[in-house]
């Protein structure tokens, strides 16, 4: 199933396009599998994350030619975080091809930045953008979304406009990215015609 | 399935915190403190002055860089008339770290003289909408909620800290005037309900 999900990664995202019962959601329903990484788990593409402050990040989400664009709030000390990131970059490699960026922001200390790289180059976080957030705690969060606690994990699904559709606030499954980017590819208002779907 | 957790998250998303001028709910819950054992209730510990809640916990290193601090305030504003109480609402079963006897070794290594208590449901954070650690709630003389959130704008080194929120907001509670900031956030580890 789990192969098939990945296979037919287009196909499944024009069948919620169409409105029937999200496929690609079904199939995330089943047992968790191990990450199945489309080249070496531990390959010298993964990011290199770098300090960053609030408008750097959100330049990096809005940046023109992405479907969709996934931010994950995370730290290398946060169990939870570290648990759930092998859904996200499988979400990620499921539907990269589509146009969907994935941005990863830690909330470790700049100094741990190794720390930080090591991690994620063994998850296996090839193609993803990484950064260590700075700046004042406060307008961070607010400044992301003013409904989100502060708590890590939390994470945020944008538009190709950058325009914020989704947030998860703690631990994100596999069904609901699934659903939400379906929800995005969708036509607006449930309009007869779809948009062309990824970019050049 | 889809539309169910787009539901569950939207519900998740909009289930705030308690609001400011808000008392504070499960105030008759009893809670068993690390100091001494014994149980206390929010109500028990309100003080003439004020009250201060704050949701923490051992192992969050959010709450650890903070947690000299929030036990020298605690101290300190107790002797001025705020009751203080910390809970601690995480399931040790996830975290044994966060179980009770390392919370009486913490109550002991920072010289706690206001009550550390568990909060064996978690329902007391959830009562307030707690979702951080670490999260302070301060009432007012009347029981009104005057200030929530975070503690100050630097978690790792007291020395870098330019906003003294919570500090600040104690002053204010106990010369009987509104804290100047109200709401603030910092980022911190998610409480792990039972």
């Amino acid at each position: 199933m789990r192969v098939r999900a990945q296979m037919f990664a287009g196909i499944l995202a024009l069948a919620a396009l169409l409105g029937g019962r999200a496929g690609a959601a079904d199939s995330a329903v089943d047992a968790p599998a191990p990450p199945r990484p489309a080249a070496s788990p531990k390959s010298t593409g993964a990011p290199l994350p770098t300090p960053a402050d609030l408008a750097t990040i959100l330049a990096a989400v809005r940046a023109p030619g992405a479907r969709a664009v996934l931010v994950n709030l995370w730290a290398t000390w946060c169990d939870p975080c570290r648990e759930e990131m092998p859904d996200l970059i499988r979400f990620y490699r499921a539907h990269r091809a589509e146009g969907l960026r994935l941005v990863l922001v830690s909330a470790d200390d700049p100094e741990s930045q190794k720390d930080v790289a090591r991690f994620l180059a063994e998850a296996g976080a090839d193609g993803a953008q990484a950064f260590i957030k700075t700046g004042d705690d406060m307008a961070f969060i607010n400044g992301l979304d003013a409904r989100w606690s502060g708590a890590l994990p939390a994470s945020f699904l944008y538009d190709r406009r950058g325009e914020q559709r989704q947030f998860w606030p703690g631990r994100v499954t596999l069904p609901d990215l699934e659903a939400a980017l379906a929800q995005i590819a969708a036509p607006p208002k449930g309009g007869p015609h779809h948009e062309t779907k990824g970019h050049p | 399935m889809s539309f169910a957790a787009l539901i569950l998250a939207t519900t998740l998303a909009s289930a705030g915190p308690l609001s400011i001028g808000a008392p504070a709910p499960s105030g008759a819950t009893k809670m068993k403190s690390a100091l001494d054992g014994k149980s206390v209730s929010i109500a028990e510990v309100a003080g003439k002055a004020g009250t201060l809640v704050v949701f923490t916990c051992n192992h969050c290193p959010f709450a650890r860089g903070w947690e000299r601090r929030i036990a020298d305030l605690g101290n300190a504003y107790a002797k001025k008339g705020i009751g203080v109480i910390l809970i601690n609402a995480n399931d040790p079963a996830k975290y044994p770290e966060d179980g009770y006897a390392e919370m009486q070794a913490r109550a002991k290594t920072l010289g706690l003289q206001v009550p550390y208590v568990i909060d064996d449901t978690s329902n007391v954070a959830r009562a307030f909408g707690a979702s951080v650690t670490p999260e302070a709630f301060l009432f007012d003389k009347n029981g009104k909620l005057a200030y929530h959130g975070t503690v100050d704008d630097n978690h790792t080194d007291p020395a870098k800290v330019t906003k003294r929120y919570l500090a600040d907001a104690l002053e204010a509670v106990v010369a009987g005037k509104p804290p100047a900031v109200a709401e603030t956030k910092g980022i911190g580890c998610g409480i792990k309900f039972r």
